[in-house]
């Protein structure tokens, strides 16, 4: 079958179009992504960001179906905004409604910055304001510093898709600091993965993305090796020998 | 850039992958799912109730066209009844929209086939329903053969080895094209070979769903490796049959 080495459950803001692209475009022979849609509403007001949380757990159990061996809830403020228990809330519910782990962006974010060692950061986001420092207050629980956020300020979630890669690429080489230790692009919806190599190169600091964190710890989770060689150096940490895998077995076949 | 969007029965876990396949990269695909657990007519009908709400969902990411990509629930209740749900979809999403069904019989058509055979993952009942949904579109059915199964995530399990074999099995001198039926049976990947091998067009439901997708957008740029059918997109239909 599809998704023989590893089917990925994506949970996704209804309006966005960029993570499935991006999941798909990395996914290698025997992985399969299947997604399911949370309501939630385009403009990422507090109100409809809490909203998504109750929202996953009908998509979920759409995606359960496929028998998924990890679930992503593929938003990042939609997981970082009410703080890290309401991020471990969504993981526990989604996990008990697909009986597979579950893999948040927000959680991915301060997972990736942690595995690099990365106490001090630079966060290029599209987000507004508050979004803004509810991002900043969930990376300091973790022992992370914003040194500098740049941001591209737009409240409607639906449009942060339009921003282009080398939108993304100018933002990100304007906003880091010498200070910092690496670059995380937030937001499932920006168009990064295909400026995180040249963004590395260019800068000489590791730069990851929302989208490319996600999948990081979904492999791991799968304990499948993607081998994805040109999207940025945490994707292809997941092919260095002794990297941490969970058991390359599946539930089922 | 075009997006299509994709209603998918929630336990298929074949349509997504083998759209992926086929589609140019120039078009992006967008997924909602509908609850199912079998294709069996009450479990199938429960799905629909929950459509409009998703294909909502599919408009919020704007996307060109929806599909629905399950053959059985479009055939359901009979002639007609594809279009009733298209209506559904389009007063809920202001999307245009599109069924496996609906592409189905335009790709028959397209080939300009008039009696065909049908392979299916289905059980008598459900391939009793297609021969006779078909049968109304204006086709002769001389041939059907099913799976029987009725447990949507065997289904998607099965290699396209099975659609391979049981396309040749069913086969018959008279027909001018082979049918395979069901969105969770892998067969894009078998479909060159069953043509090699009878000298028919084969039209899969998934093949013909992602054939519609494309025509929807206006996508005409042939697509190979997944038969006649997306290998001449954009060429004009053969001799038209008139049901």
């Amino acid at each position: 079958m599809y998704g023989w080495r590893g089917r990925i459950g994506l949970l996704v803001p209804s309006i966005n179009t960029t993570m499935e692209t991006e999941f798909w475009r990395i996914a290698p022979e025997g992985v399969s992504v299947h997604s399911a849609r949370i309501a939630g509403g385009r403009h990422g007001t507090p109100e409809e960001l809490r909203s998504m949380e109750n929202a996953s757990k009908k998509a979920a159990e759409e995606v359960a179906m496929v028998e998924p061996d990890v679930v992503v809830y593929g938003c990042t403020s939609g997981s970082f905004f009410e703080g890290p228990d309401w991020n471990k809330k969504i993981c526990d519910q989604l996990t008990a409604i697909t009986k597979a782990p579950t893999v948040t962006t927000a959680g991915a974010m301060a997972e990736s910055l942690l595995a690099g060692g990365h106490r001090k950061v630079d966060v290029v986001t599209p987000y507004v304001q508050l979004t803004n420092e509810r991002l900043k207050q969930f990376l300091k629980t973790f022992g992370i510093d914003v040194v500098k956020l740049g941001t591209f300020d737009m409240l409607d979630m639906f449009d942060h898709a339009k921003i282009q890669p080398e939108e993304i690429y100018a933002k990100v080489k304007e906003t880091t600091t010498d200070e910092t230790e690496a670059v995380f692009v937030a937001c499932t919806q920006l168009r990064a993965l295909e400026v995180l190599d040249m963004l590395e190169r260019d800068l000489g600091k590791p730069v990851y993305s929302a989208v490319q964190a996600s999948a990081w710890q979904a492999y791991q989770a799968m304990g499948v090796d993607p081998h994805i060689t040109n999207c940025g150096s945490l994707l292809r940490r997941l092919s260095e020998p002794g990297s941490k895998k969970a058991p390359a077995l599946r539930r089922s076949a | 850039m075009s997006r299509i969007g994709l209603l998918v029965p929630s336990s298929n876990t074949t349509v997504e992958p083998e759209f992926y396949r086929a589609l140019p990269a120039s078009v992006t695909l967008h997924t909602a799912r509908l609850y199912l657990t079998r294709i069996a007519p009450e479990s199938i009908l429960r799905m629909v109730e929950d459509m409009e709400t998703q294909a909502k969902l599919l408009a919020s990411a704007d996307v060109d066209v929806i599909v629905l990509g399950a053959t059985a629930p479009s055939f359901l209740k009979g002639l007609g009844y594809d279009r009733e749900l298209i209506e559904k979809i389009e007063k809920a999403s202001g999307k245009k929209a599109t069924t496996t069904s609906t592409a189905l019989v335009q790709a028959i058509r397209h080939t300009g086939a008039k009696r065909v055979v049908l392979g299916s993952a289905y059980d008598e009942k459900v391939n009793g329903i297609a021969k006779a949904f078909l049968e109304a579109s204006g086709f002769e059915v001389v041939g059907v053969q099913g799976l029987s199964l009725v447990d949507n995530l065997v289904v998607g399990r099965l290699s396209p080895d099975t659609a391979y074999d049981l396309a040749v099995q069913v086969d018959r001198t008279e027909a001018d094209a082979i049918v395979l039926s069901c969105t969770n049976w892998q067969t894009l990947q078998a479909i060159e070979r069953i043509e090699d091998k009878t000298g028919k067009p084969v039209i899969t439901t998934t093949q013909a769903t992602i054939w519609a997708a494309l025509r929807a957008i206006g996508h005409t740029q042939p697509v190979k490796g997944y038969g006649r059918l997306l290998r001449e997109l954009g060429a004009a239909a053969k001799q038209t049959h008139t049901a």
